[in-house]
């Protein structure tokens, strides 16, 4: 048998949906194919274990849809979109109307501009536009001369303007100053002879007063000088007095040691001679 | 499987969403009532995160309310709601993409906070064990769908756990049916690997895969 099933037969095999002939054929196929009859059961196997797989529970929600009006050319969306860019050039347009707004493109340059644009002034054409350079520097030349010769006259002017003012400055300096040394020479002698004896007098209290101070203050000084001077000496006197008073004490406590000695020395030496000369007697 | 009362109802919901398209709040909000928990699970299963997953269902069915009015085709209710939740799940990845900040559950396991899973789990196994290796081997296939890319894992997903058809399927992401298969194909490839290089095999689960 040269039958032999694709994948669609397949398919429509395990699902039940293929027609007599073609459903009779497949049968006749599997019969005579055990690895055919194989495979059949491994797909039903296959959906056996899909069939695991089961439904979820679910509880469907309250959905509210809004009555579905007829939407007429109006309602349309792009309709509506469309309008509304139109509606807007067109604002745009009489806002440009109104404001006589100008928009305009010339050689790289975009002019924004409200109203009739102010055309500039025509620059009026240079007729002499093709000078040569001879004449350029000709003409440069006269200028600055005539500016030279402007500058000079007018630097002269100003010297003799500054000489004038300086030589009256100088007439009405020497003026004053002639006044002053006469108003200073014309002081009269008594005035200075007053002025020296009153500095004099000053001088003199001055001097005065200083050798007070000073001599009191050098009184009180040797005066403190003097009380200070006598009593380190009523110090240094008492302080040798003690000193003798205890170099004294201690020589007679030397002595009295002294004197101890001595005698415990005699009386020993007493002692002695008194007990050696007893025995003697017995003997003899 | 047993098909539960939600699921028919979800099946012959074709009235409910008529009258949901007319403005009908009641059965807008019925709709979500039934879809709800499938939504969600499939955002879970997707992301592996509560907030997230809650984040995309709610949008989703906010998205499913505004737009319901501009469904062509009644029958195609249910991968057209798939394909608004794929859409929400794809821009929130897009957004954890530019801020890569780690989820608060990550961080601090509030289920493990809380109190413990059989308190709360509605079924109750005979034998604890076995109900906690079961638990284990679900933590580890969610593991391990994450795994996958996002193209594997959506297919994987609304494949096995939400049962979509191929056809469906390839309607929610706008893409051929075979690619879809193609997709299946490897993902249970892909899936296989990491479960082998996570050393199940037949002595940990009992069977061979």
């Amino acid at each position: 048998m040269s039958y032999k099933p694709d994948q669609n037969d397949w398919m429509a095999y395990l699902y039940d949906e293929m027609s007599g002939a073609e459903k009779d054929k497949m049968e006749q196929y599997l019969l005579s194919n055990p690895d055919a009859r194989k495979e059949l059961e491994q797909y039903r196997n296959m959906r056996k274990l899909l069939g695991t797989v089961g439904d979820k529970e679910v509880i469907a929600p309250p959905i509210v849809v809004g009555e579905s009006r007829q939407r007429f050319l109006w309602n349309a969306p792009y309709l509506k979109a469309t309008v509304s860019i139109a509606a807007s050039l067109l604002i745009i347009m009489l806002v440009g109307r109104a404001t006589g707004t100008q928009v305009s493109f010339s050689g790289n340059e975009l002019k924004l501009s409200f109203g009739e644009p102010k055309k500039p002034a025509p620059v009026e054409s240079n007729p002499v536009a093709s000078l040569s350079p001879e004449q350029v520097q000709q003409m440069i030349n006269t200028s600055l001369t005539q500016n030279n010769e402007a500058m000079r006259a007018s630097l002269t002017e100003t010297q003799q303007k500054l000489d004038a003012s300086i030589k009256n400055n100088l007439a009405s300096n020497s003026g004053k100053i002639d006044k002053l040394v006469h108003e200073a020479s014309t002081a009269s002698q008594t005035q200075i002879q007053q002025y020296v004896s009153s500095m004099q007098t000053q001088n003199l209290q001055l001097v005065k007063d200083y050798f007070k101070l000073t001599s009191n203050e050098q009184k009180d000084y040797i005066e403190d000088l003097l009380v200070d001077f006598a009593k380190y000496l009523q110090q240094q006197r008492t302080d040798d007095l003690q000193i003798v008073q205890t170099r004294l004490n201690s020589i007679e406590q030397n002595s009295n040691v002294f004197q101890q000695e001595t005698e415990q020395i005699l009386s020993s030496i007493i002692n002695t001679v008194g007990v050696t000369e007893t025995p003697k007697e017995t003997k003899y | 499987m047993a098909e539960t009362l939600v699921d028919i109802a979800m099946m012959h919901s074709d009235t409910l969403v008529s009258r949901a398209k007319q403005g009908d709040q009641s059965a807008q909000g019925k709709l979500m009532q039934l879809w709800y928990k499938r939504i969600y699970n499939f955002s879970y299963k997707f992301f592996l995160d509560h907030d997230l997953a809650m984040e995309v269902s709610q949008k989703t069915f906010i998205s499913m309310c505004r737009s319901l009015a501009g469904l062509q085709d009644n029958a195609r209710f249910k991968s057209w709601l798939y394909k608004i939740a794929v859409n929400h799940c794809r821009e929130e990845i897009r957004k954890t993409k530019g801020n890569r900040a780690l989820s608060f559950d990550v961080v601090w396991n509030r289920e493990a906070e809380d109190s413990p899973r059989w308190e709360s789990s509605g079924q109750r196994h005979a034998n604890p064990e076995s109900q906690y290796q079961q638990q284990e081997l679900a933590d580890i296939l969610q593991q391990a769908l994450l795994e996958l890319s996002e193209e594997q894992r959506e297919v994987v997903i609304m494949k096995e756990y939400e049962g979509l058809k191929f056809r469906e399927i390839a309607e929610v992401l706008n893409i051929s049916e075979n690619t879809v298969k193609s997709r299946m194909y490897y993902g249970l490839d892909g899936l296989k690997k990491i479960l082998e290089r996570n050393n199940f095999n037949k002595d940990t689960i009992g069977y061979e895969l």
